[in-house]
Protein backbone atom coordinates (compact mmCIF):
# COMPACT_ATOMS: atom_id res chain seq x y z
CA UNK A 1 0.00 0.00 0.00
CA UNK A 2 2.11 2.76 1.31
CA UNK A 3 5.49 3.44 3.68
CA UNK A 4 5.32 5.65 6.56
CA UNK A 5 1.28 5.91 6.25
CA UNK A 6 -0.97 5.40 8.92
CA UNK A 7 -3.07 2.47 8.06
CA UNK A 8 -6.28 3.29 9.28
CA UNK A 9 -8.49 1.36 11.59
CA UNK A 10 -10.61 -1.42 10.05
CA UNK A 11 -13.53 -3.19 11.50
CA UNK A 12 -16.09 -5.23 10.56
CA UNK A 13 -18.36 -3.77 7.10
CA UNK A 14 -15.87 -0.97 6.83
CA UNK A 15 -14.88 0.19 3.63
CA UNK A 16 -11.93 -1.68 1.36
CA UNK A 17 -8.84 0.34 2.18
CA UNK A 18 -7.32 2.00 -0.80
CA UNK A 19 -4.18 3.56 -1.31
CA UNK A 20 -3.66 5.73 -4.70
CA UNK A 21 -0.49 6.73 -5.55
CA UNK A 22 1.54 3.77 -3.55
CA UNK A 23 4.83 4.28 -1.95
CA UNK A 24 6.34 1.27 -2.65
CA UNK A 25 9.18 0.67 -4.91
CA UNK A 26 10.90 -2.56 -5.82
CA UNK A 27 13.83 -3.40 -7.60
CA UNK A 28 14.76 -6.93 -9.01
CA UNK A 29 17.92 -9.00 -8.63
CA UNK A 30 20.16 -11.29 -9.91
CA UNK A 31 19.76 -14.36 -7.33
CA UNK A 32 22.85 -15.44 -5.00
CA UNK A 33 22.16 -18.93 -5.39
CA UNK A 34 20.47 -20.84 -8.58
CA UNK A 35 16.87 -20.39 -8.95
CA UNK A 36 14.18 -22.32 -10.58
CA UNK A 37 13.60 -21.13 -14.03
CA UNK A 38 10.07 -19.42 -13.24
CA UNK A 39 11.58 -17.73 -10.13
CA UNK A 40 12.14 -13.85 -10.17
CA UNK A 41 13.97 -12.58 -7.21
CA UNK A 42 13.10 -9.25 -5.47
CA UNK A 43 13.93 -7.07 -2.83
CA UNK A 44 11.22 -4.69 -1.41
CA UNK A 45 10.41 -2.59 1.34
CA UNK A 46 9.93 -4.40 5.00
CA UNK A 47 6.50 -2.84 5.44
CA UNK A 48 5.30 -4.59 2.11
CA UNK A 49 3.56 -7.94 2.24
CA UNK A 50 3.08 -10.80 -0.32
CA UNK A 51 -0.42 -10.00 -0.78
CA UNK A 52 0.36 -6.35 -1.42
CA UNK A 53 3.52 -7.40 -4.14
CA UNK A 54 1.18 -9.80 -5.62
CA UNK A 55 -1.10 -6.96 -6.60
CA UNK A 56 1.63 -4.56 -7.05
CA UNK A 57 3.11 -6.66 -10.03
CA UNK A 58 0.01 -7.80 -11.21
CA UNK A 59 -1.87 -4.23 -11.80
CA UNK A 60 1.21 -1.84 -12.61
CA UNK A 61 3.11 -4.66 -14.50
CA UNK A 62 0.93 -6.91 -15.49
CA UNK A 63 2.59 -10.48 -14.81
CA UNK A 64 0.50 -12.90 -13.84
CA UNK A 65 1.93 -14.49 -10.46
CA UNK A 66 1.61 -17.88 -9.12
CA UNK A 67 3.01 -17.82 -5.36
CA UNK A 68 5.06 -15.03 -3.44
CA UNK A 69 7.35 -16.65 -0.49
CA UNK A 70 9.09 -13.84 1.33
CA UNK A 71 11.84 -13.44 4.25
CA UNK A 72 14.02 -10.52 6.29
CA UNK A 73 17.43 -10.09 5.31
CA UNK A 74 19.28 -8.80 7.81
CA UNK A 75 21.82 -6.18 7.45
CA UNK A 76 25.31 -6.64 9.02
CA UNK A 77 25.77 -4.46 12.60
CA UNK A 78 29.35 -5.82 12.75
CA UNK A 79 31.79 -3.21 11.03
CA UNK A 80 32.97 0.04 13.10
CA UNK A 81 34.24 3.09 11.80
CA UNK A 82 37.30 5.20 13.18
CA UNK A 83 35.86 5.95 15.94
CA UNK A 84 34.37 1.75 17.16
CA UNK A 85 30.96 2.97 16.29
CA UNK A 86 29.03 0.28 14.79
CA UNK A 87 27.64 0.98 11.19
CA UNK A 88 24.73 -0.68 10.05
CA UNK A 89 23.66 -1.41 6.95
CA UNK A 90 19.86 -1.35 6.48
CA UNK A 91 17.85 -4.40 6.86
CA UNK A 92 15.47 -5.61 3.66
CA UNK A 93 12.99 -8.18 2.69
CA UNK A 94 13.70 -10.29 -0.12
CA UNK A 95 10.82 -11.92 -1.89
CA UNK A 96 10.68 -14.91 -4.41
CA UNK A 97 7.97 -14.99 -6.77
CA UNK A 98 6.90 -17.48 -9.09
CA UNK A 99 5.16 -16.89 -12.44
CA UNK A 100 1.54 -18.53 -13.50
CA UNK A 101 1.28 -19.69 -16.64
CA UNK A 102 4.38 -21.53 -17.43
CA UNK A 103 6.84 -18.35 -17.74
CA UNK A 104 10.09 -18.46 -17.17
CA UNK A 105 12.97 -15.34 -16.67
CA UNK A 106 16.30 -15.05 -16.80
CA UNK A 107 18.08 -12.09 -15.30
CA UNK A 108 19.64 -10.78 -18.37
CA UNK A 109 23.39 -9.10 -18.50
CA UNK A 110 23.10 -5.47 -17.93
CA UNK A 111 26.56 -4.74 -18.81
CA UNK A 112 28.00 -6.31 -22.13
CA UNK A 113 31.57 -6.15 -23.41
CA UNK A 114 31.55 -3.81 -26.32
CA UNK A 115 33.95 -4.52 -29.23
CA UNK A 116 37.01 -2.15 -29.44
CA UNK A 117 36.32 -1.61 -33.08
CA UNK A 118 33.06 1.07 -32.41
CA UNK A 119 36.61 3.69 -31.41
CA UNK A 120 36.73 6.30 -33.51
CA UNK A 121 40.04 6.19 -36.00
CA UNK A 122 41.20 9.37 -35.34
CA UNK A 123 41.59 8.61 -31.47
CA UNK A 124 43.56 5.63 -32.55
CA UNK A 125 45.94 7.33 -35.06
CA UNK A 126 46.41 9.60 -31.76
CA UNK A 127 47.00 7.59 -29.70
CA UNK A 128 49.64 4.98 -31.99
CA UNK A 129 51.50 8.45 -32.61
CA UNK A 130 52.01 9.18 -28.81
CA UNK A 131 53.10 5.58 -27.77
CA UNK A 132 55.26 5.93 -30.57
CA UNK A 133 57.02 9.15 -29.69
CA UNK A 134 57.37 7.48 -26.20
CA UNK A 135 59.21 4.91 -27.70
CA UNK A 136 61.67 7.06 -29.53
CA UNK A 137 62.06 8.70 -26.17
CA UNK A 138 63.23 6.08 -24.10
CA UNK A 139 65.48 4.06 -26.76
CA UNK A 140 68.68 3.97 -25.18
CA UNK A 141 72.29 4.15 -27.03
CA UNK A 142 72.40 0.97 -29.56
CA UNK A 143 76.09 0.68 -29.36
CA UNK A 144 75.46 -0.67 -25.84
CA UNK A 145 73.83 -3.74 -27.46
CA UNK A 146 70.68 -3.57 -25.06
CA UNK A 147 72.72 -3.85 -21.47
CA UNK A 148 71.08 -1.70 -18.78
CA UNK A 149 72.76 1.82 -18.30
CA UNK A 150 72.58 0.92 -14.37
CA UNK A 151 75.91 -0.82 -15.27
CA UNK A 152 79.15 1.24 -14.44
CA UNK A 153 80.64 3.14 -17.52
CA UNK B 1 7.87 -19.65 -41.82
CA UNK B 2 9.16 -16.29 -41.29
CA UNK B 3 5.77 -14.78 -42.53
CA UNK B 4 3.51 -16.75 -40.93
CA UNK B 5 5.21 -15.88 -37.88
CA UNK B 6 5.05 -11.88 -38.84
CA UNK B 7 1.71 -12.12 -39.45
CA UNK B 8 0.89 -14.07 -36.13
CA UNK B 9 2.73 -11.37 -34.54
CA UNK B 10 0.58 -8.51 -36.05
CA UNK B 11 -2.67 -10.09 -34.72
CA UNK B 12 -1.26 -11.08 -31.24
CA UNK B 13 -0.04 -6.91 -31.35
CA UNK B 14 -3.67 -5.90 -32.56
CA UNK B 15 -5.28 -7.99 -29.95
CA UNK B 16 -3.13 -6.86 -27.24
CA UNK B 17 -3.78 -3.54 -28.10
CA UNK B 18 -7.88 -4.24 -27.91
CA UNK B 19 -7.58 -6.31 -24.51
CA UNK B 20 -7.83 -4.45 -21.31
CA UNK B 21 -4.74 -3.20 -19.05
CA UNK B 22 -5.65 -5.57 -15.58
CA UNK B 23 -6.63 -8.75 -17.96
CA UNK B 24 -4.38 -11.63 -17.19
CA UNK B 25 -4.43 -12.93 -21.23
CA UNK B 26 -3.65 -16.24 -22.32
CA UNK B 27 0.16 -17.35 -22.80
CA UNK B 28 -0.35 -17.42 -26.34
CA UNK B 29 -0.72 -12.77 -26.54
CA UNK B 30 1.61 -12.53 -23.54
CA UNK B 31 4.68 -13.23 -26.31
CA UNK B 32 3.08 -10.53 -28.78
CA UNK B 33 3.97 -7.53 -28.50
CA UNK B 34 7.44 -8.35 -26.29
CA UNK B 35 10.41 -9.53 -27.69
CA UNK B 36 14.07 -8.83 -26.33
CA UNK B 37 17.36 -8.87 -27.54
CA UNK B 38 18.86 -11.57 -25.12
CA UNK B 39 15.51 -13.62 -25.12
CA UNK B 40 14.88 -13.03 -21.54
CA UNK B 41 11.28 -14.72 -21.66
CA UNK B 42 10.93 -18.05 -23.51
CA UNK B 43 7.95 -20.29 -23.14
CA UNK B 44 7.72 -23.99 -22.73
CA UNK B 45 6.48 -24.40 -26.54
CA UNK B 46 9.62 -25.35 -28.54
CA UNK B 47 8.68 -23.65 -31.55
CA UNK B 48 9.91 -19.99 -30.24
CA UNK B 49 13.24 -18.99 -31.04
CA UNK B 50 15.38 -15.89 -30.00
CA UNK B 51 15.12 -13.53 -32.38
CA UNK B 52 18.72 -11.83 -32.46
CA UNK B 53 18.89 -8.03 -32.22
CA UNK B 54 15.06 -7.13 -32.61
CA UNK B 55 13.89 -3.79 -32.19
CA UNK B 56 11.08 -3.67 -29.23
CA UNK B 57 7.62 -3.15 -30.54
CA UNK B 58 6.37 -0.65 -28.04
CA UNK B 59 2.59 -1.43 -28.64
CA UNK B 60 1.18 -0.89 -25.16
CA UNK B 61 3.00 -1.32 -21.90
CA UNK B 62 0.50 -3.53 -20.29
CA UNK B 63 2.26 -6.45 -22.28
CA UNK B 64 5.88 -5.80 -21.37
CA UNK B 65 5.64 -7.19 -17.94
CA UNK B 66 9.50 -7.71 -16.08
CA UNK B 67 11.03 -6.03 -19.07
CA UNK B 68 10.10 -2.72 -17.70
CA UNK B 69 12.31 -3.22 -15.07
CA UNK B 70 15.08 -3.08 -17.31
CA UNK B 71 16.24 0.28 -19.38
CA UNK B 72 16.25 -0.09 -23.64
CA UNK B 73 18.15 -2.96 -24.57
CA UNK B 74 20.33 -0.28 -26.87
CA UNK B 75 21.55 1.51 -23.44
CA UNK B 76 23.04 -1.88 -22.04
CA UNK B 77 26.40 -1.74 -21.59
CA UNK B 78 26.75 2.13 -22.57
CA UNK B 79 28.59 4.65 -20.29
CA UNK B 80 26.50 7.82 -20.58
CA UNK B 81 22.41 7.49 -20.62
CA UNK B 82 20.79 11.06 -21.63
CA UNK B 83 17.76 11.81 -19.62
CA UNK B 84 15.38 15.35 -19.57
CA UNK B 85 15.23 17.49 -16.22
CA UNK B 86 13.23 16.94 -13.55
CA UNK B 87 9.44 17.82 -13.29
CA UNK B 88 9.33 21.59 -11.36
CA UNK B 89 6.20 22.02 -8.77
CA UNK B 90 5.24 24.92 -11.54
CA UNK B 91 5.00 22.88 -14.02
CA UNK B 92 2.91 19.75 -12.41
CA UNK B 93 0.45 22.14 -10.81
CA UNK B 94 -0.57 22.85 -14.20
CA UNK B 95 -1.84 19.19 -15.14
CA UNK B 96 -4.76 18.12 -14.06
CA UNK B 97 -5.30 15.02 -11.04
CA UNK B 98 -5.56 11.92 -13.46
CA UNK B 99 -2.48 13.45 -15.47
CA UNK B 100 -0.42 13.26 -11.44
CA UNK B 101 -1.93 10.35 -11.30
CA UNK B 102 -0.71 8.61 -14.49
CA UNK B 103 2.68 10.60 -14.07
CA UNK B 104 3.12 9.05 -10.93
CA UNK B 105 3.09 5.80 -12.28
CA UNK B 106 5.31 6.46 -15.01
CA UNK B 107 7.94 7.80 -12.53
CA UNK B 108 7.20 4.23 -9.99
CA UNK B 109 8.14 2.14 -13.01
CA UNK B 110 11.15 4.06 -14.25
CA UNK B 111 12.33 4.71 -10.34
CA UNK B 112 12.17 0.59 -10.15
CA UNK B 113 14.22 0.16 -12.97
CA UNK B 114 16.92 2.43 -11.90
CA UNK B 115 16.85 1.13 -8.23
CA UNK B 116 17.40 -2.35 -10.59
CA UNK B 117 20.16 -1.39 -12.72
CA UNK B 118 22.05 0.49 -9.77
CA UNK B 119 21.68 -2.96 -7.69
CA UNK B 120 23.00 -4.83 -10.40
CA UNK B 121 25.56 -2.25 -11.01
CA UNK B 122 26.92 -2.86 -7.13
CA UNK B 123 26.69 -6.48 -7.67
CA UNK B 124 28.88 -6.35 -10.93
CA UNK B 125 31.71 -3.96 -9.41
CA UNK B 126 30.50 -1.43 -12.08
CA UNK B 127 29.56 1.97 -12.08
CA UNK B 128 26.01 2.48 -13.03
CA UNK B 129 25.70 4.86 -16.29
CA UNK B 130 24.26 8.12 -15.54
CA UNK B 131 23.38 8.08 -11.81
CA UNK B 132 21.58 11.56 -11.31
CA UNK B 133 18.28 10.28 -13.43
CA UNK B 134 17.97 8.66 -10.20
CA UNK B 135 17.89 11.61 -8.30
CA UNK B 136 15.84 13.71 -11.14
CA UNK B 137 13.21 10.64 -10.96
CA UNK B 138 12.87 11.30 -6.67
CA UNK B 139 13.10 14.79 -6.82
CA UNK B 140 9.97 14.66 -9.78
CA UNK B 141 8.44 12.44 -6.99
CA UNK B 142 8.56 14.66 -4.15
CA UNK B 143 7.40 17.44 -6.16
CA UNK B 144 4.25 15.33 -7.17
CA UNK B 145 3.31 14.59 -3.63
CA UNK B 146 3.82 18.15 -2.43
CA UNK B 147 2.14 19.35 -5.27
CA UNK B 148 -1.26 16.73 -4.69
CA UNK B 149 -0.99 17.47 -0.54
CA UNK B 150 -1.40 20.89 -1.44
CA UNK B 151 -4.76 20.51 -3.79
CA UNK B 152 -5.54 17.99 -1.16
CA UNK B 153 -5.20 20.37 2.06
CA UNK B 154 -7.04 23.53 -0.07
CA UNK B 155 -9.94 21.14 -0.57
CA UNK B 156 -10.06 19.58 3.34
CA UNK B 157 -9.95 23.56 4.27
CA UNK B 158 -12.34 24.76 1.88
CA UNK B 159 -14.88 21.50 2.63
CA UNK B 160 -14.69 21.11 6.31
CA UNK B 161 -12.51 23.85 7.57
CA UNK B 162 -9.93 21.33 9.30
CA UNK B 163 -6.28 22.52 8.70
CA UNK B 164 -4.95 18.86 9.56
CA UNK B 165 -6.01 15.96 8.04
CA UNK B 166 -5.44 13.60 11.62
CA UNK B 167 -7.24 14.94 14.33
CA UNK B 168 -5.06 16.41 17.58
CA UNK B 169 -4.63 18.40 20.26
CA UNK B 170 -2.03 20.66 22.31
CA UNK B 171 -1.74 18.64 25.10
CA UNK B 172 0.95 18.88 28.07
CA UNK B 173 3.20 15.81 28.62
CA UNK B 174 5.04 14.11 31.80
CA UNK B 175 7.43 16.67 31.43
CA UNK B 176 5.95 19.72 31.21
CA UNK B 177 6.21 19.92 27.37
CA UNK B 178 3.66 21.58 25.65
CA UNK B 179 3.43 19.30 22.52
CA UNK B 180 0.87 18.25 19.83
CA UNK B 181 -0.50 15.20 20.30
CA UNK B 182 -1.93 12.97 17.28
CA UNK B 183 -4.68 10.86 18.20
CA UNK B 184 -4.54 7.29 17.17
CA UNK B 185 -7.91 5.49 16.02
CA UNK B 186 -9.10 3.02 18.67
CA UNK B 187 -11.93 0.10 18.13
CA UNK B 188 -13.00 1.36 21.96
CA UNK B 189 -13.87 4.37 23.87
CA UNK B 190 -10.83 6.29 25.76
CA UNK B 191 -12.14 5.55 29.30
CA UNK B 192 -12.21 1.47 28.69
CA UNK B 193 -8.49 1.70 26.89
CA UNK B 194 -5.84 0.46 29.50
CA UNK B 195 -3.21 1.32 27.63
CA UNK B 196 -4.10 5.12 26.90
CA UNK B 197 -5.42 5.37 30.11
CA UNK B 198 -1.50 4.84 31.21
CA UNK B 199 -0.31 7.90 29.30
CA UNK B 200 -0.09 11.20 31.34
CA UNK B 201 -1.37 14.57 30.01
CA UNK B 202 -0.35 16.40 33.18
CA UNK B 203 2.58 17.24 34.89
CA UNK B 204 3.15 17.20 38.75
CA UNK B 205 4.43 20.37 40.38
CA UNK B 206 7.35 19.32 41.18
CA UNK B 207 8.44 19.56 37.45
CA UNK B 208 8.05 23.54 37.89
CA UNK B 209 11.42 23.32 39.03
CA UNK B 210 12.98 22.03 35.73
CA UNK B 211 10.69 23.81 33.69
CA UNK B 212 11.64 26.96 34.83
CA UNK B 213 15.58 25.74 34.46
CA UNK B 214 14.55 24.89 31.00
CA UNK B 215 13.62 28.40 30.18
CA UNK B 216 16.32 30.04 31.22
CA UNK B 217 18.47 27.45 29.61
CA UNK B 218 16.45 28.47 26.34
CA UNK B 219 16.71 32.70 27.11
CA UNK B 220 20.12 32.36 27.58
CA UNK B 221 20.58 31.19 24.41
CA UNK B 222 18.83 33.07 22.42
CA UNK B 223 20.42 36.05 24.02
CA UNK B 224 24.11 34.86 23.13
CA UNK B 225 22.88 34.54 19.63
CA UNK B 226 21.20 38.08 19.73
CA UNK B 227 24.65 39.70 21.36
CA UNK B 228 26.79 37.80 18.80
CA UNK B 229 24.98 39.06 15.74
CA UNK B 230 24.99 42.68 17.35
CA UNK B 231 28.73 42.17 17.71
CA UNK B 232 29.20 40.46 14.21
CA UNK B 233 27.20 43.49 12.78
CA UNK B 234 29.49 46.39 14.44
CA UNK B 235 32.76 44.97 13.95
CA UNK B 236 31.68 45.01 10.12
CA UNK B 237 30.67 48.57 10.69
CA UNK B 238 34.31 49.64 12.14
CA UNK B 239 35.98 47.87 9.08
CA UNK B 240 33.98 48.84 6.59
CA UNK B 241 32.23 52.10 7.13
CA UNK B 242 31.28 53.55 3.84
CA UNK B 243 29.15 50.45 3.16
CA UNK B 244 27.31 50.74 6.05
CA UNK B 245 26.66 54.60 5.32
CA UNK B 246 25.68 53.43 1.85
CA UNK B 247 23.01 50.87 3.36
CA UNK B 248 21.98 53.57 5.87
CA UNK B 249 21.16 55.92 2.86
CA UNK B 250 19.37 53.50 1.17
CA UNK B 251 16.97 52.04 3.97
CA UNK B 252 16.35 55.54 4.74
Amino acid sequence: MARNVLYPLYQLGGPQLRVFRTNFFIQLVRPGRAQPEDTVQFRIPMQMTRLDLRNYLQSIYGVPVAAVRTRVQHGSNRKRDHRHVRVKKPDFKVAYVQLAHGQTFTFPDLFPEKPPDTEGSADSDLQDYLLEQEQQRQISDPRRGGVPSWFSL
Amino acid sequence: MAASRWAALCQGVSVALKASRALVTPQSHTRSGCRLAGDVFSETTPSSSPLHQSRFLHSTLARKGLEEFFDDPKNWGQENVKSGASWTCQQLRNKSNEDLHKLWYVLLKERNMLLTLEQEAKRQSLPMPSPERLEKVVDSMDALDKVVQEREDALRLLQTGQKYGRPGAWRRDLFGRIIWHKFKQWPLPWHLNKRYCRKRFFAMPYVDRFLRLRLEKYTRSQARKTSLMKKKEKSLQERFPRLSRAQNSSTA
